[in-house]
């Protein structure tokens, strides 16, 4: 889809890419990072001509891009920059409508295609389409950046740090969303940035680079385990274990477990129970309550009183959660085993440090 | 009514309203000057007179409770219900003011006689500007709404004028003066209005142009600035003088030209002068917008695939134009008392009154001619900053 070749370019006596090839596939979301000054923006703004290489060749879906007009390119690719990016003086529909509306789409197919994004990045369109961008929190912004990068429908997204100005907990939100978005709509995407925890969570390719160069192109896995030299190894930094956590998600490690529903009657509790030293209680609807050890259902009191009861937002994992998150919740809460539940709240399985011990083994290979 | 409850909370607020208090205070000591100044003829020293022996106690005990409120406003201003009222009243103020003393115009007049005058002392104009400045500040600080502030504002300027063109005030020596010159005075009223109009509108065509340039090339805005900032150093007296040699050289080597209306003198060099003046504010304050645009959103009209013109259409023009109608103001407000000065090369305006005035020794006459430039210069002023508002985009007004 994209692919660069030999691209070597300069500002001044400074080179910023230099003599780089790359290649990215369709559908596939390559992650560009390295230190300021890298040359990983400049990479990016030489895909869709905003910086016009002085030697090789960038290639676009089979084209030289010197022999289309730049406008026509950057109209069919995607750009989406941190939130300073929209137009102050335009509201939010009229923000995702400026490249449809280059492409002289007809109002009404804008207007419908408006209505469209918004529902896809989460704000209700009656709301927001007329608000204007200073009305916006940094998460919402961030948002708007992005639908109106999808506007046209382009089949390749580039990406300068479109999640670097909002706080950490927007962050993590909004690349839940972009992961969820992109398996929906499969997009070539390039993305730029220096946090390398966001390159892990969203990138199938990352690209490591390091003055005009790239260093290592590979899964996030291989990043990990095998940084292909010392300057990757210490930009991946000491954790790379945890940080291989962050790349697996709980729904592929739980184990089903049987648990109880409050009211049920104790003879019933006791079978459930067997050999198990404890077993999980939910409510009616199966909302995790607590858990029963096996010596307090002895007495023979109903389950609601012998029960040890938890705080579900404390303890409970949510399915999508990575392994990362549900090894930091164990540490910190001292368990062994967390329930897990669905995006309802209901019980689904559990998992267990012995579960993420595995899982980092087998990745470790 | 929120907010208005915030601003007076009582806490941390300060003792007193220095600037109700000030103005309030200049209101009273203008008792101390002449009020009126009364003369046998329109040439001849006159005699001063204090407001009590002019117009008597009861106008004189009005006129000292009224601004005694504002006095003792300025220590209640956080209580509620006194701002309403002390709103009404100072808009009231500069009216009742005209209103007293037009009575006691009238009255003076009479016995004057037929060729005597009575002019404006003084205390009078200090008082004026006192109830003005008074009116000015509580209306924007203490109006509870946007409509009852607008009402105060339409108010503060309607009632003067109707007083004016009622003739309650005729017989002040001012527009005595004005109502001599009969159908010269409208006639250069329209010429200054005319001549200022298009200097602007010239310098505007002009200075945009210059200004976009200045912003695209470096090595265009040094020397664009140099020679703007130069002509902003030169008198403008001057610069009407210096126009006068080159262009009657013109018209007299081609005397086609004539047709035309180009000679040394007259509207032409006046036209001239003013639109080099108007040019700098304009071409300034069209850089300094373009300049101060983000680049980063330059960058993302790019990346969108927008076209340099797209770019200039889409982004920076809407982007820029309030700081660009800035400057037009600023360069209007400029150009209507520089206009004054055009009467000197013949030109006509206003400032025809002021140097006739000026020539005869005819203070009434010089006020003639300035009063109604001051007048017009805040008229342009207020047009220009609705247009500021007009053209600045939705987005920034928060």
């Amino acid at each position: 889809m994209i692919k660069l070749e030999r691209v070597t370019k300069r500002y001044g006596n400074v080179i910023a890419v230099d003599d780089l090839s790359l290649e990215i596939s369709d559908s596939c979301t390559c992650v560009l990072i390295g230190p300021s000054g890298c040359g990983k923006t400049t990479t990016l703004r030489l895909i869709n001509r905003l910086a016009d290489p002085d030697s090789g060749t960038v290639l676009v879906r089979g084209v030289d891009t010197r022999k289309l007009k730049p406008e026509d390119l950057r109209r069919s690719i995607g750009y989406a920059i941190q939130s300073v990016g929209l137009f102050p003086h335009l509201t939010v529909g009229a923000n995702i409508g400026v490249v449809p509306s280059l492409l002289h789409w007809d109002k009404m197919r804008i207007k419908n295609r408006i209505e469209e994004l918004l529902q896809l990045v989460g704000l209700p369109s009656n709301i927001y389409a007329n608000k204007y961008p200073n009305e916006l929190s940094g998460g919402e912004a961030q948002r708007v950046g992005v639908a109106r990068a999808l506007a046209a429908d382009p089949p390749i997204l580039l990406m300068d740090e479109p999640f670097g100005a909002v706080d950490p907990l927007t962050r993590e939100k909004l690349q839940t969303e972009f992961l969820h978005i992109q398996r929906q709509l499969k997009k070539t995407i390039v993305l730029v940035t220096h946090d390398l925890d966001e390159a892990i969570r969203l990138a199938d390719r990352i690209g490591v680079m390091k003055a005009g160069r790239i260093i290592q192109f590979d899964t996030p896995e291989a990043i990990l385990s095998r940084p292909a030299d010392d300057f990757v190894r210490g930009f991946v930094g000491t954790d790379r274990a945890l940080k291989r956590l962050s790349r697996m998600i709980v729904k592929d490690f739980i184990k089903p477990v049987s648990s109880l529903r409050v009211g049920q009657a104790i003879s019933e509790v006791r079978a459930a129970i067997g050999k198990q030293p404890s077993v999980w209680v939910t409510d009616e609807g199966g909302q995790p309550l607590g858990w029963l050890d096996r010596e307090d259902a002895q007495h023979g009191k109903s389950i609601e009183n012998s029960m040890v009861k938890i705080n579900l937002s404390e303890i409970a994992l949510n399915e999508n959660s990575t392994l990362r998150v549900a090894l930091s919740r164990m540490l910190g809460q001292g368990f062994r085993g967390l329930p897990v539940v669905d995006s309802a709240g209901r019980l689904i399985g559990e998992i267990t440090l012995s579960d993420v011990e595995a899982a980092t083994a087998q990745r470790e290979s | 009514m929120q907010v208005l409850k915030k601003r007076f909370a009582p806490k941390n607020r300060p003792p007193f309203d220095r600037v109700t208090f000030f103005a309030s205070t200049v209101g009273l000591l203008a008792f101390l000057g002449d009020w009126f100044t009364v003369r046998p003829n329109r040439l001849a020293p006159g005699a001063g007179m204090e407001l009590v022996e002019a117009a008597g106690p009861l106008v004189f005990a009005v006129l000292l409770i009224l601004w005694h409120s504002g006095l003792i406003f300025s220590f209640n201003y956080y209580r509620r219900g006194f701002a309403r009222a002390f709103v009404i009243m100072s808009v009231l103020l500069p009216s009742i003011i005209l209103f007293l003393v037009g009575g006691v115009a009238q009255s003076l007049a009479v016995q004057a006689g037929e060729s005597g005058r009575v002019s404006v002392g003084v205390g009078l104009w200090v008082a004026l500007a006192a109830a003005f400045l008074l009116a000015s500040v509580v209306i924007p600080k203490y109006s509870p709404g946007a409509g009852f502030r607008s009402l105060a504002w339409l108010t503060l300027v309607v009632l003067p004028v109707i007083l004016v063109a009622s003739g309650w005030l005729s017989d002040f020596s001012v527009l005595q003066e004005i109502a001599a010159q009969g159908s010269r005075f409208r006639q250069e009223a329209l010429n200054h209005v005319r001549l200022t109009g298009i200097a602007v509108l010239l310098g505007t065509i002009i200075g945009i142009p210059f200004g976009i340039w200045a912003f695209r090339s470096q090595r265009a805005n040094g020397a664009i600035f140099f020679v703007a900032n130069i002509t902003q150093t030169v008198p403008s007296l001057a610069l009407f003088g210096l126009l006068i040699a080159p262009l009657s050289a013109l018209s007299f080597a081609f005397p086609v030209l004539r047709d035309f209306g180009i000679r040394g003198i007259g509207a032409t060099p006046a036209l001239i002068a003013l639109t080099i003046y108007s040019l700098l504010p304009i071409i300034r304050n069209t850089f300094v917008s373009l300049d101060g645009i983000d680049p980063a959103m330059i960058d993302a009209g790019r990346g969108m695939g927008m076209s340099r013109t797209q770019i200039f259409r889409r982004i920076q023009a809407p982007l820029a134009a309030p700081l660009v109608m800035e400057g037009v103001r600023i360069s209007a407000v400029q150009a209507v008392g520089n206009t004054a000065v055009a009467a000197l090369i013949g030109a006509g305006g206003l400032g025809f009154f002021i140097f006739q005035g000026l020539g005869q020794a005819a203070a009434d006459l010089i006020l003639a001619g300035a009063i109604p430039i001051i007048l017009l210069a805040l008229l342009v002023d207020t047009f220009m900053r609705l247009m500021v508002a007009a053209v600045k985009p939705h987005g920034a007004r928060l």
